[in-house]
């Protein structure tokens, strides 16, 4: 489990080398930053087609979507061989390279419980192209591929629960976090590098220019979609360990998430009572699994 | 036959203002094109965007490599692409900049107008996308297309309140637009391009893609350490002695994040006039 630390406590060094190349008020940059801040310089960096974020000064390779998880093995294992375990493999993957494409590789790299830390800035769709839809995007949200029309009301499939499928491969870390919520961020990043095995974390980054709000909301954005419930912060440990790591005493309601995006903008009452409900209900179970203290997958 | 450039920054709409002038042309009866020049445009990157136009069918598939008429949607994109280059003699440019024709730097065989595209965008708008904005100026100092034209292509690609808008914006700067004189600058030297400036990696200078500007009253700071945490460019940097942030200016690029979560409001985005 990850232990709460202070705002003193983040290191004030930098990994990054900026200004990078994304966006203004880019959710994923800020990911990358406070990620490879905690990671520390002993990484190699592995990437596949996503968005440009933030650049860091750790080595970095690349390859294309579907061999994510497989050049992460190849990394793990020859650091192994060469006796260099201190040195960690991480990739640092878009939505589309862990939801979709990049699945299957990944899937078998857990199963196979390599020695890797895959992280994911979930930006909910394919936003270097053009803001199409991806597993990750969530239910009703506009996006170029499911546009607003009298035969389309947006993306009419949920969103993947991809951390509670790559639970079930009982893997020893799983978690969530977001961009709003930095101690928390660097808290589970530097617990997965205490432990060995496959472990994951995906990160909600919230992108001013596909999710269609101002710039300037971006960490605003983040908290309250973690306030209203639509993206608790929990973690999994070997698929059964279960933990909610922020509890507020009464959850937002989610018009509070959805009203500042533009994405959602054309949503009916009926629409809306509908994500409430959702995620009520699925808040209601955490709780619960946040109480025993367990999950049963 | 006419061909146009124009410069802008992803987010602008510049490729939007390529499509709205092409099919403004066409509900006059020509035949037109508009090509964008795809990149990596992001919001904030430079970018081009070509357009044809002429009374026979347009056969040509190619970009513009010497167009007649060069629109620049920013400021400062000047300092980051050639904004005359190749451009044919006594062609004309339109600059969206505060500054009358007489005062701009650039110079050589062309004439030059000027619109204060952006304060028309925010005023008319609320945001500072100044491609419809200067849409009117074109219209006015070429003379290729009629406003009314203009109005309808806009309401093609805008429909409701969110056109009426844009052509309140095209109407102003129709009226607000300084020129066309023949440039001042004889001899200018030539123009200096970066190409560290788009793509991925990492950039030099980002300094130029921000309208507003974040300032900080070090007064006020509680040292809470807020606006450094949320930054996603690492622009704001944090003096442990002092316990007060103080800002990269080459790489902040404006997005505001640092004044909305400051809790006690010590950072304000000023628009600073360039």
């Amino acid at each position: 489990m990850s232990e709460r630390i202070t705002r003193a406590q983040i290191p004030i060094s930098e990994l990054t080398i900026t200004p990078g190349s994304a966006c203004q008020g880019c959710g994923a940059a800020l990911a990358a930053r406070l990620s490879f801040k905690a990671l520390g310089p002993n990484v190699i960096r592995h990437g596949i087609p996503c968005c440009p974020d933030s650049v860091t000064q750790t080595p970095r390779v690349g390859t294309v979507f579907e061999g994510g998880g497989a050049q992460l093995t190849g990394t793990a294992r020859a650091l192994k061989a060469i006796g260099r375990e201190d040195v960690l493999a991480v990739g640092f993957y878009g939505d589309g390279g862990t939801y979709d494409i990049g699945f299957q590789g990944l899937s078998a790299a857990a199963e196979r419980n390599e020695n890797i830390i895959v992280i994911t800035k979930d930006n909910e769709a394919y936003m270097n192209t053009g803001n199409q839809r991806s597993g990750a995007t969530p239910k009703y949200a506009r996006t170029s591929t499911n546009p607003i029309g009298p035969r389309s009301r947006g993306k009419p499939r949920p969103k993947k629960n991809i951390p509670f499928i790559f639970a079930a491969h009982y893997v020893p870390y799983v978690g969530t976090a977001s961009v709003g919520f930095p101690e928390d961020l660097i808290a589970k990043v530097t617990y997965m590098k205490t432990i060995k095995g496959f472990r994951m974390l995906i990160v909600q980054s919230p992108c001013p220019v596909g999710w269609r709000f101002d710039p300037a909301k971006t960490i605003e954005i983040a908290r309250s979609s973690v306030q209203s419930g639509i993206w608790p912060l929990y973690e999994i440990l070997d698929g059964k360990t279960f933990k909610l790591n922020y509890k507020p005493k009464e959850l937002k309601p989610v018009t509070e998430y959805l009203s500042p995006q533009a994405r959602f903008r054309h949503m009916t009452e009926d629409e809306i009572a509908d994500i409430q409900e959702t995620a009520t209900a699925n808040w209601e179970n955490l709780l619960k699994a946040d109480e025993m203290g367990r999950l049963t997958l | 036959m006419i061909e146009i450039r124009l410069h802008g920054r992803g987010g602008q709409g510049a490729v939007t203002a390529s499509r709205i002038i092409a099919t403004a042309a066409y509900e006059e009866g020509k035949y037109s094109q508009a090509i964008p020049m795809y990149g990596t445009e992001r919001r904030g990157a430079p970018l081009t965007a070509f357009v044809r136009i002429d009374d026979v069918r347009v056969r040509e598939r190619e970009l513009v490599h010497n167009p007649e008429i060069s629109i620049v949607l920013d400021p400062l994109i000047a300092k980051q692409q050639a904004v005359v280059d190749s451009l044919k003699p006594g062609g004309l440019v339109l600059l969206n900049t505060a500054y009358p024709p007489e005062e701009v730097k650039i110079g050589g065989d062309f004439k030059v107008a000027t619109v204060d595209a952006t304060t028309i965008a925010l005023e008319t708008l609320g945001r500072p996308i100044t491609n419809t904005a200067i849409l009117g100026a074109f219209a006015k100092i070429t003379g290729l297309l009629k406003v009314e034209s203009l109005e309808k292509a806009i309401k093609k690609f805008f429909p409701g309140r969110l056109g009426d808008m844009n052509i309140a914006a095209v109407k102003r700067s129709y009226d607000e637009v300084k020129g066309p004189i023949q440039a001042v600058v004889k001899d200018a030297p030539p123009e200096k391009v970066d190409i560290h400036v788009g793509g991925y990696g990492v950039l030099k200078d980002v300094s130029s893609w921000r309208v507003y500007t974040p300032e900080i009253d070090v007064e006020k700071c509680i040292g809470c350490k807020n606006c450094w945490i949320f930054c996603p460019e690492t622009a704001i940097q944090w003096d442990e002695e002092k316990n007060k942030p103080w800002i990269r200016y080459d790489a902040c690029k404006g997005c505001g994040v640092c004044a909305n979560e400051c809790p006690v409001n010590a950072i304000e985005m000023v628009r600073v006039e360039v």
